[in-house]
C-alpha cells in the first residue's frame, strides 16, 4: 500500500468518476424539472459511443468536430425519447413514468443488437491520444487527461448556462417550483426539452469518452454506467446539477479505491458494494450530500 | 358477489381448473406443459407482487431477488446430503446432512425470503416511489454479486444442476390456487381495505389509526414468500439455478403484467400474466422465422408504453371484473344469483 | 360409403398417399436445432457467431447436395434470450418438434446444462458447439457430445508452455468470476502450474461486466516479481484487458485460452499495444490453404465480415460433426446417430481433427499456442498436455 499505488488509485478514480459525473448531470436535470428518474439514460451513453464511431469511421469526422456531432445527436435523441415516450405521461404517478424508462430502455436495447448486433467493436481514436505524460510519478494517458478536462469544461459550462442565461434560470425555475413557472409564463414544454436535451447530450459525450479509453463498445455497455451514473446522482443529491457532479467523482473514487484497497478475493463484490452504498445513501442521507429536499423521499 | 355467491364460485372455477390440469397431464407434451407450468408461476408471482406494489403501493422491484433466494434454499435443501458434500464444500455441517422433501423445501424457500424481506424491509420500507424501486433493483444486484461470488454455497456462476424435475402442473395448480385464496381473502378483508387506504392516502391512514409501517412490511414479506416458492418451483421446473436466472429484466417483465392487468386487480393480473407469457412464447416462431430476434421484447415495450399513455390504470383497475357474470352473459344464462343487488361498488 | 363413386375415390386417395409417402420420405428434411443465446445480453457475442457458422455448414452441404441421398438440413433455430428457464423451454420444444435427428448449441456450460438434460432424457444426441468443461459428459449422460476441447486440456497446455517454454515462475492469475469458462479455466491452469512448481503471486477476480480494470493493474504492478500474468477472459473483455495493462506499462507476457480468439484481441489495444500475448486455442487446419482457408472465404462471403471470433469455426464444424454422424450411421435414427458420433474418430473439422477417444464424450484435439507480435496473431506452436 504505498503512496504512489494510492495515488495511482485516486487519478484511476478521478477519471472514472468524470465520465459518471455526466451521466448523472443527465439525470439529475431531469429529475429536477419532471420528477422521473429516467432508466433509458444509461443506453444513451452506448448510443452516444456508436454515433462517434459511425461519425469517426463512416463521415471521417476530425475527432474535436466528432465531440459536437455527439453532443448534438446526444440532445437528438433525448428530445425524441422525451416526446414520445414522456411528455404523454406528465402528470401521471411517479412509478408510470420510471416504468415507460424501462421500457424505452428495453427498447433502445433490442433495437442496437438487431441493427449493430450484440458484437463488441473497436473504437479507434487518434494516435496522439494514446500517447503517455508523466505527471510527477504518475505516468497519465493523454486521453485519460482529456477526458478530464473536457468534463470539467462542459460542466463549467454547464454550471455557468444553468446560472446566468435566461433558459438556464428558467429551468432553475421550473425545478424549484412547476406550477409558479408556468404561472410566470415560462414555457415549460421548451424547459423540459432543454432539460432532456442538455443531459442526454452530457451523457452521450460521456459514450464517447467510455469508447476512447476502453476502446470496446457494445450496445450494452451502458446500462451498468447508467444506473452507477444513477447512484452517482443520488449521492449527491438527486436534482442538484453541483451534487451530481460531486456525487459521480466520489462513486469514481469508492469504487476504484474499495476494489483497489481491500484484498482482491472482493474485487468480485464491486457492484454489490456500489448498490449496497445506494442503499445506505437513501437510508441514511436521503437528500445526498447537496440535494435539498425535492419531495417525501423517505 | 355475496360471500356463498363468490365461495361456489370459486370452488366452481378451481374444479373446473382442476379438470383442465388433469386433461393437460394427460394430453399436452413436455413443452405445453412446461408452458402452463410458468403461466402458473407468472401468474402466483405477478399475483403476490399485486399485493405488494397494487394493494399497498409500495413499487417493489425485488422478486426477481426473493426467488433467487427461496430457489437456491430448496434446491440446497432437495440435493441429496453426499452430493451437497461434493458440490457445496462450504456449507455449514447440519445444513450439509440435510435432505428434505418437495413441499417443505419449498416452504423453507418461503421463509428464507421472507426473512430475507425482514431484514432488508425495516431500513428499505422507509422510502417511497421510484426510490424504493431502485433500492430494490439494487437488492437484486447485490442478491447476484452474493451468489456468485459465494461460491462455496452456491457453487458461483456454474450454478447448481441436475436439479430434479419435481415441479409439476399439480403442484403448480395447488401453490396457485393457495396463493389465489390467501391474496383474495386479503384484499377483501379489513387487511386489505387498509391496504388500499395506505396506497391511495397515507397521512389520512395513519392519521385513522393504521400501522403504517407494520402493514407495508408485512404486504412485503407475503409477497417474498410466494416469490420465494415460485423460485424453488422454477429451479425444479428449468432443473437448473444459477446466479444470472433472476435479473431486472425479469421485475420488469412482473411490472408489466401488474400495469396491464390493472394494479390491485387480482383477476387483472392473472389474465394479464396468462396472455404476455403464452404470447410471448407464440410470438417465438416468428421471431425465428424472420429472424427478428428480440423483436418480442420490443413488442412487449411498446405494448406497456401504450397502455401507459392510454389506459394508466391498466385493463381493470383495482376491481375484480366478475368474470362468470360475463361469462353467464355470454351464454346467455345467470349463473350467479342476481348480481347487481348484492354487489358491492368496488374501489375502482 | 354406399356410393360406388365415393369409394372408389376413397381408395384412390389411399393409393396415392401410400404412392406418394415414399417420395415425401426422401425429400424429407434432416431437422437440426440449434439453441443460442442471440439477444438480451453478454452470451450474445459467442453465440451469434456459432450460429452463423453452423447455417453456413448446413447451407455448404446442402448446395453439394444434402445428406442420405438428397435430403436437405433444416436448421431450427431457437433463440435462448440468455436467460436459462428459455434454454429449457426452448429444449423441451426442440425435442418436442417433429423427427428432431440431433440438437447443437450453447457456449456456455451453464446453459448447456440447462437444455442439454432435455435432449438426454429423450435419446437425442445433442453436441455443444462451445461449451468447455470437461465434466459435462459426466454430469449429463451419453448423449451430451463436445465440439471444442475440455477446459482442463487447454488450460495444462497453457500451464506447461508458460513453465517449460517462457521459464515463468511466478505468475498472477485474473479470472473473471462471472462465467464458469473462465473460472474453470483459472482453475486447471492453476492446478498445473503448481504441480510443476510455480507460484502464484497475485490472484486478482472481476466480473465480465466490468470495463475498468485499473485497480487490478495497480496491484499487479506494485509487485514486481511477477513474471508473467494468466487473464483467464471471454471474448468480449480480452482486448480491453490487454489494452489497460499494456498502457499500464506493463510488459510481462498475458496467457490467456480460447476466449482470445478474437480480433478484438489485436484492434482493441491496437498494433502497438497488442504485443507479448500467448493464447491457447483450436488447432485450425490449413490457415492457408485448406479447410480454414474454406471456411473463412465461405463466411466472409456469406455474412460480409470475418469470423469473428473461435466460435464461429466451433459451430461450423458441429454442423460438420453431426453431418457427418448422420452419413456414416446411414439413417436419423437417433440410437444410430449417437453411436456414429461416439464412434467418431477422426473427423476433420476447422478446429481439429474430433475423435471420441476410449469412450470420453470430449475430443482430444491438439491445443495450438498463438502469439500475438504488435497486433499480428501467428501460430507459435502446437502442444499436447501430459496425460
Amino acid at each position: 500500500m504505498t503512496t504512489p499505488y494510492i495515488l495511482a488509485q485516486i487519478v484511476n478514480g478521478i477519471i472514472l468518476g468524470s465520465m459518471y459525473a455526466l451521466v448523472a448531470i443527465g439525470f439529475s436535470m431531469i429529475y429536477g424539472i419532471v420528477r422521473l428518474i429516467n432508466f433509458a439514460h444509461g443506453d444513451i451513453l452506448a448510443i452516444g459511443a456508436f454515433a462517434s464511431l459511425a461519425g469517426v469511421a463512416i463521415f471521417s469526422l476530425p475527432f474535436p468536430l466528432a465531440i459536437l456531432a455527439v453532443l448534438a445527436v446526444g440532445a437528438a435523441i433525448g428530445v425524441f425519447i422525451e416526446r414520445i415516450a414522456f411528455r404523454p405521461m406528465r402528470g401521471a404517478p411517479q412509478v408510470t413514468g420510471f416504468i415507460a424508462s424501462l421500457a424505452v430502455a428495453i427498447i433502445i436495447e433490442n433495437l442496437g443488437i438487431l441493427t449493430v448486433s450484440a458484437q463488441p467493436r473497436t473504437f479507434r481514436v487518434p494516435h496522439y491520444l494514446n500517447d503517455l505524460v508523466n505527471i510527477g510519478m504518475q505516468s497519465i494517458r493523454v486521453i485519460d487527461i482529456a477526458i478530464v478536462i473536457l468534463a470539467v469544461c462542459l460542466m463549467a459550462f454547464l454550471a455557468l448556462f444553468v446560472r446566468f442565461s435566461k433558459i438556464g434560470i428558467a429551468m432553475r425555475a421550473t425545478a424549484e417550483n412547476y406550477d409558479v413557472a408556468r404561472l410566470m409564463g415560462i414555457n415549460i414544454d421548451r424547459m423540459i426539452m432543454t432539460a432532456f436535451a442538455v443531459g442526454s447530450g452530457l451523457a452521450a459525450t460521456a459514450g464517447l469518452m467510455w469508447g476512447s479509453k476502453y476502446g470496446q463498445i457494445s450496445p450494452l455497455m451502458g446500462l451498468v454506467p447508467g444506473l452507477k451514473a444513477f447512484v452517482a446522482a443520488v449521492i449527491g443529491g438527486v436534482g442538484s446539477i453541483t451534487g451530481a457532479m460531486l456525487g459521480g467523482y466520489v462513486l469514481g473514487l469508492a469504487e476504484v479505491l474499495f476494489v483497489g484497497l481491500l484484498p482482491s478475493e472482493y474485487s468480485g463484490y464491486r457492484n454489490a458494494f456500489v448498490f449496497g452504498a445506494l442503499i445506505l445513501i437513501l437510508l441514511l442521507m436521503p437528500n445526498g450530500l447537496l440535494g435539498r429536499n425535492l419531495e417525501e423521499r423517505a | 358477489m355475496d360471500q356463498r355467491a363468490s365461495y361456489r364460485a370459486f370452488i366452481l372455477v378451481s374444479l373446473l381448473g382442476a379438470g383442465f390440469v388433469f386433461l393437460g397431464t394427460q394430453s399436452l407434451d413436455d413443452y405445453g406443459r412446461s408452458i402452463i407450468e410458468f403461466v402458473g408461476i407468472n401468474i402466483i408471482l405477478a399475483v403476490s407482487l399485486n399485493i405488494t406494489n397494487g394493494l399497498v403501493g409500495l413499487f417493489s422491484l425485488g422478486h426477481p431477488a426473493f426467488m433467487a433466494i427461496g430457489g437456491y434454499t430448496s434446491a440446497i435443501l432437495l440435493i441429496p446430503a453426499n452430493r451437497k458434500a461434493l458440490l457445496l464444500p462450504d456449507l455449514p455441517h447440519w445444513l450439509a446432512s440435510q435432505e428434505w422433501t418437495f413441499l417443505p423445501a419449498l416452504i423453507a424457500g418461503g421463509g428464507a425470503a421472507v426473512l430475507a424481506a425482514l431484514i432488508i424491509g425495516f431500513p428499505v420500507l422507509r422510502l417511497r416511489g421510484h426510490y424504493l424501486a431502485v433500492a430494490t433493483l439494487g437488492f437484486i444486484f447485490i442478491v447476484q454479486s452474493l451468489a456468485v461470488n459465494l461460491s462455496g454455497i452456491t457453487r458461483g456462476a456454474l450454478g447448481l444442476s441436475g436439479l430434479p424435475a419435481l415441479t409439476t402442473l399439480w403442484w403448480v395448480y395447488g401453490w396457485l390456487l393457495f396463493t389465489l385464496v390467501v391474496c383474495w381473502r386479503l384484499k377483501h378483508s379489513s387487511l386489505g381495505r387498509t391496504m388500499l387506504a395506505i396506497r391511495e392516502n397515507e397521512l389520512a391512514a395513519s392519521c385513522l389509526g393504521v400501522k403504517v409501517t407494520h402493514t407495508r412490511i408485512f404486504a412485503f414479506a407475503l409477497g417474498a414468500f410466494f416469490a420465494g416458492v415460485s423460485g424453488g418451483l422454477w429451479a425444479h421446473l428449468v432443473t437448473l439455478i444459477s446466479p444470472s436466472s433472476f435479473t431486472f429484466l425479469l421485475a420488469f417483465q412482473l411490472v408489466v403484467m401488474i400495469v396491464v392487468g390493472g394494479s390491485g386487480s387480482i383477476i387483472g393480473t392473472m389474465l394479464a400474466a396468462a396472455i404476455l407469457t403464452i404470447a410471448t412464447e407464440m410470438l417465438r416462431p416468428v421471431e425465428e422465422s424472420l429472424d427478428l430476434f428480440g423483436a418480442s421484447q420490443i413488442l412487449t415495450a411498446l405494448c406497456v408504453l401504450l397502455v401507459l399513455i392510454f389506459r394508466p390504470r391498466g385493463l381493470f383497475g383495482t376491481a375484480e371484473p366478475d368474470l362468470l357474470r360475463w361469462s353467464g352473459l355470454l351464454f346467455g344464462r345467470h349463473w350467479t344469483r342476481s348480481g347487481s343487488k348484492n354487489r358491492r361498488k368496488e374501489v375502482s | 360409403m354406399r356410393k360406388p363413386l365415393a369409394t372408389l375415390l376413397a381408395a384412390a386417395t389411399v393409393l396415392g398417399i401410400a404412392a406418394t409417402t415414399p417420395i415425401a420420405q426422401a425429400a424429407e428434411p434432416i431437422k437440426i436445432v440449434a439453441l443460442y443465446n442471440l439477444t438480451s445480453g453478454g452470451l450474445a457475442s459467442i453465440d451469434a457467431p456459432s450460429l452463423n457458422g453452423l447455417k453456413l455448414k448446413a447451407k455448404m452441404i446442402n448446395d453439394a447436395g444434402g445428406l442420405l441421398g438428397g435430403r436437405k438440413i433444416d436448421v431450427v433455430a431457437i433463440d435462448t434470450k440468455n436467460d436459462t428457464k428459455e434454454t429449457a423451454t426452448g429444449a423441451k420444444r426442440a425435442v418436442s418438434m417433429e423427427n428432431v435427428v440431433a440438437g447443437i448449441g450453447q457456449s456456455d456450460t451453464t446453459f448447456a446444462l440447462a437444455a442439454a438434460p432435455l435432449f438426454q432424457s429423450k435419446g437425442i444426441p445433442f453436441v455443444t458447439s462451445g461449451a468447455t468443461s470437461p465434466d459435462l459428459p459426466a454430469m449429463v449422460g451419453d448423449e451430451m457430445f463436445l465440439v471444442p476441447f475440455g477446459d482442463d486440456v487447454q488450460a495444462h497446455a497453457m500451464a506447461e508452455y508458460a513453465y517449460n517454454n517462457l521459464n515463468v515462475r511466478k505468475i498472477a492469475v485474473w479470472t473473471d468470476n462471472a462465467m464458469d469458462y473462465t473460472i474453470g479455466l483459472s482453475k486447471y491452469f492453476e492446478e498445473r502450474f503448481k504441480k510443476l512448481g510455480g507460484t502464484i503471486l497475485v490472484n486478482d477476480v472481476y466480473m465480465t461486466s466490468d470495463q475498468d480494470f485499473s485497480a487490478l493493474v495497480s496491484r499487479l504492478q506494485a509487485n514486481s516479481d511477477v513474471q508473467a500474468i494468466f487473464a483467464s477472459s471471454g471474448p468480449d473483455t480480452a482486448g480491453i484487458i490487454i489494452k489497460q495493462v499494456r498502457e499500464a506499462g506493463i510488459n510481462i507476457p498475458i496467457l490467456g485460452g480460447d476466449g482470445y480468439d478474437t480480433d478484438l484481441v489485436s484492434s482493441v489495444p491496437g498494433k502497438d499495444l497488442s504485443n507479448d500475448v500467448y493464447f491457447t486455442t483450436h488447432a485450425y487446419a490449413g490457415l492457408e490453404t485448406g479447410p480454414a482457408n474454406t471456411f473463412r472465404t465461405a463466411y466472409q462471403k456469406e455474412y460480409g465480415k470475418q469470423p469473428e471470433n473461435a466460435f464461429a469455426a466451433l459451430g461450423y464444424d458441429a454442423m460438420g460433426l453431426v453431418a457427418d454422424a448422420i452419413s456414416r450411421a446411414g439413417s436419423t435414427d437417433h440410437k444410430a446417430v449417437t453411436k456414429a458420433l461416439a464412434s467418431t474418430s477422426g473427423y476433420e473439422g476447422v478446429t481439429g481433427k474430433i475423435a471420441y477417444m476410449n469412450g470420453s464424450r470430449v475430443p482430444s484435439k491438439p491445443v495450438a499456442i498463438m502469439y500475438v507480435d504488435h497486433g499480428q496473431v501467428e501460430f507459435k506452436t502446437t502442444v499436447t498436455p501430459s496425460n
